[in-house]
């Protein structure tokens, strides 16, 4: 049992090192923790970046328009922002004239002030009319200004059908040598208003509101949304760390050439492949403890489901065995350790941007890339988590599990033997 | 067959690296018991020899028999009877000393009680019990060289080859690794020790073997080896007046055999020099010359390798 001894030894070694744990768990957790803050959040499961609420006065001047009786474009906007979508980040209150507005905003009683004109309706849906909706700001705030605006350009941009109705309307007229009175035109308008008004009814009532703030984080899909952007992301950061501790744990062997302490192993009546094959099984071991801590770790962190039990432990045995595979027959290239700092950062770097490790939060892109990742052993690797992440059964995970076995396996091989020779 | 009062018996042993003739033929045989010294410059081809007696290196050509096992043949039976101390440090540095022994004993195939007791009495030798808790990685330089030597002891080895032990170590540390290898050899260890200290193969060694460009120049004891060059002692001198003068004195002196004067200096080959000495200042007194300084040298390794080699040892 004298290979157990040397595993052991290494993976003790590799454990009791800082380097070696910032590797191996700390980088991995913290890149993936700074994305799962930054687009999600721990708070109770909700999602979205935690803003304190400013306050907005909302003066509604709109008095409606004479065609289009029981309709006021301005109070379907003051009842959007007076919903709940927006009351994590805004809190909206009733102001009575422009006047108490403008003081509200100065005095700091309110951070925000929107002014809702008299003939809103009547612009918002009649050709040729126009008004404009004011914002008061406190200078000193910057992004929630900007997205006031953006709300309220949003909910504007839904009137615009109405004007468009009306001038295909006149349009399509004059195009048959016909003139479209006024009151026509209104009509239009007024129709259009009618199932505006309706349909954002419907919306509501399907607890949804006129203008879709885009929600995130599980909002917008529960625990999957989550799991749907940091899971692939953890996963592409498991690849990489597995792929650098193992070559990093095989580093040692040469290490130990170095430092004599592999001569020293050679003069004792130890079998030179019993060395060899501890030296192996240490980074195996490695490998293992680094994939199981930085799964459980990221579920319990992050709360990422990384798939069917059964699938997770094919993908992981096979992204141990491929990662070994790869680090073992890197090292096995390499003369000294002077070499291995440009082979950790480039060759793996390089290697892990083919794999596309790192862009696996990028949405929609191109397809030849899915195949293009294939030429390194990390593409293969992130395919098979893709598929555990997606949920798939073990038998589906199990093919996966082959060919990452099987390319781990002929590079362990072609490293053993290279390793072999060298110290035979 | 080898002879079993024999430790080591090497005939003919060479290697070569391409064209380079690392060790060419060497010839020496170790007794049991003994300390035995490969004494010569860097370079000389000392580490070579035994790494190939250590089974780390295999011989280009020759053989060597170690406690009657072919270095050739029965590598596994060789290493067993061996412990081997490399020249470098070759420990775990985030290991303790303990644990390293351990760790080395394990290799060695010791197990439970006796490991953990092997151990005890290994650190009790190398005087680092106190601190046997400690990493090696904060150790001086000595007490690492203490514990590469501990490693090697651990199995109890017929033969202990140690590579240099003293290179690069305080004084105090050097005298505590010597004085270890005294009380291991009269424990009946038999020592290979390689070295290029003259004084350290003089105080060991029951048998030299002095090798210089990957042969062996020389080989026997101490007294052996220093007949080479004769039993004269050298004596240099400086006198006040010009030395021209004194030179048809002292070849007159009874017991003096050579007079020769270079640079200022000169130098006398004489059969004892304490008797010798009281008729040269007598006669260069007589003379009205003053000496104003005197060198004895008796006759050692040093001009044993300069008479060999026509260099110093350390060159």
């Amino acid at each position: 049992m004298k290979w157990l001894m040397i595993a052991t030894k290494d993976v003790k070694h590799a454990f009791s090192s800082v380097f070696s744990l910032v590797m191996s768990l700390g980088a991995p957790l913290l890149i993936t923790g700074l994305l799962f803050f930054a687009f999600g959040s721990m708070d109770e499961g909700q999602g979205g970046v935690n803003f304190t609420p400013v306050d907005v006065l909302v003066v509604n001047l709109d008095t409606g328009a004479e065609h289009l009786e029981g309709f006021r474009a301005g109070e379907m906007l003051d009842s959007f922002l007076m919903g709940e979508d927006l009351e994590e980040v805004m809190k909206f209150t009733a102001g009575v004239s422009e006047q108490d507005a403008r003081r509200g905003v100065e005095s700091g009683e309110a951070d925000l002030a929107v002014i809702i004109p008299e003939n809103f309706t009547s612009a918002a849906l009649t050709p040729g009319e126009s008004a404009s909706v004011v914002i008061y700001q406190d200078p000193a705030l910057t992004v929630m200004p900007g997205i006031l605006e953006s709300l309220l350009q949003h909910f504007m941009d839904g009137f615009s059908g109405a004007k468009i109705a009306a001038g295909v309307t006149e349009q399509q007229f004059d195009a048959r040598g016909f003139s479209a009175d006024q009151e026509l035109l209104r009509r239009v308008s007024q129709e259009y208003a009618g199932w505006l008004e309706s349909s954002s009814h419907e919306r509501e009532g399907q607890g949804g509101g006129p203008l879709v703030l885009e929600p995130s984080g599980e909002q917008q899909g529960g625990e999957g949304a989550v799991s749907g952007m940091i899971g692939p992301t953890m996963a592409g950061m498991t690849v990489f760390f597995l792929f650098f501790m193992a070559a990093n744990s095989s580093q040692t062997i040469i290490k130990e050439d170095e430092e004599g302490t592999l001569a020293r192993l050679f003069t004792t009546p130890t079998p030179r492949a019993v060395i060899l094959v501890g030296k192996f099984l240490g980074v195996f071991l490695i490998l293992i403890v680094q994939a199981v801590l930085l799964l459980a770790s990221s579920r319990f962190l992050f709360g990422i489901s990384w798939g069917n039990p059964g699938s997770v432990i094919l993908t992981a045995a096979g992204n141990v065995l491929l990662a070994a595979g790869f680090g073992i027959l890197l090292m096995s290239l390499i003369r000294s350790t002077r070499q291995t700092g440009p082979v950790l950062g480039g060759v793996l770097t390089v290697t892990g941007m083919l794999g596309g490790l790192f862009t696996t939060g990028i949405p929609d892109l191109p397809e030849f890339l899915d195949q293009a990742r294939l030429i390194v052993p990390q593409g293969w690797a992130m395919q098979a988590w893709e598929v555990s992440l997606a949920g798939a059964d073990p038998a589906a995970a199990a093919a996966g599990f082959l060919k990452m076995a099987a390319l781990g396996a002929v590079m362990f091989a072609a490293g053993a033997v290279i390793f072999n020779r060298r110290f035979a | 067959m080898m002879s079993a009062d024999l430790a080591v018996e090497v005939k003919g042993l060479s290697k070569s690296f391409q064209d380079v003739k690392a060790v060419k033929s060497a010839d020496f045989q170790i007794q049991k018991g003994d300390i035995f010294s490969l004494l010569g410059p860097n370079g000389a081809g000392k580490s070579t020899t035994i790494s190939m007696l250590s089974c780390l290196l295999e011989p280009t050509a020759g053989e060597a028999w170690v406690m009657g096992h072919s270095i050739r043949d029965q590598a596994p039976e060789v290493r067993k009877s061996i412990g081997v101390v490399p020249q470098e440090v070759a420990l775990y540095p985030d290991l303790s000393a303990r644990e390293n022994l351990t760790f080395w004993g394990r290799m060695y195939g010791l197990r439970g009680v006796e490991l953990s007791s092997r151990a005890d009495e290994v650190l009790e030798v190398i005087g680092l019990t106190d601190r046997q808790g400690d990493a090696v990685e904060t150790y001086s330089g000595g007490m690492k060289r203490r514990v590469n030597i501990g490693v090697a002891l651990m199995h109890r080895p017929e033969l202990i080859i140690m590579d240099e032990p003293t290179v690069g170590i305080d004084p105090q540390s050097r005298r505590h690794i010597l004085d270890n290898v005294k009380a291991l050899n009269q424990q009946g260890m038999t020592v290979l020790y390689t070295t290029h200290y003259m004084e350290e193969a003089e105080e060991l060694s029951d048998h030299i073997a002095v090798m210089d460009r990957g042969e062996v120049i020389a080989y026997g004891t101490h007294d052996e080896l220093v007949k080479i060059v004769g039993e004269l002692d050298r004596i240099d001198l400086q006198i006040s007046i010009p030395e021209a003068g004194m030179l048809e004195e002292w070849k007159a002196v009874q017991g003096v055999h050579q007079v020769s004067a270079e640079n200022g200096t000169i130098t006398l080959l004489v059969e004892d020099s304490n008797q010798v000495l009281p008729d040269l200042f007598r006669s260069a007194s007589a003379g009205g010359a003053r000496i104003s300084s005197v060198d004895i040298q008796e006759p050692n390794l040093e001009a044993v390798f300069l008479h060999l080699t026509g260099r110093a040892l350390r060159d």
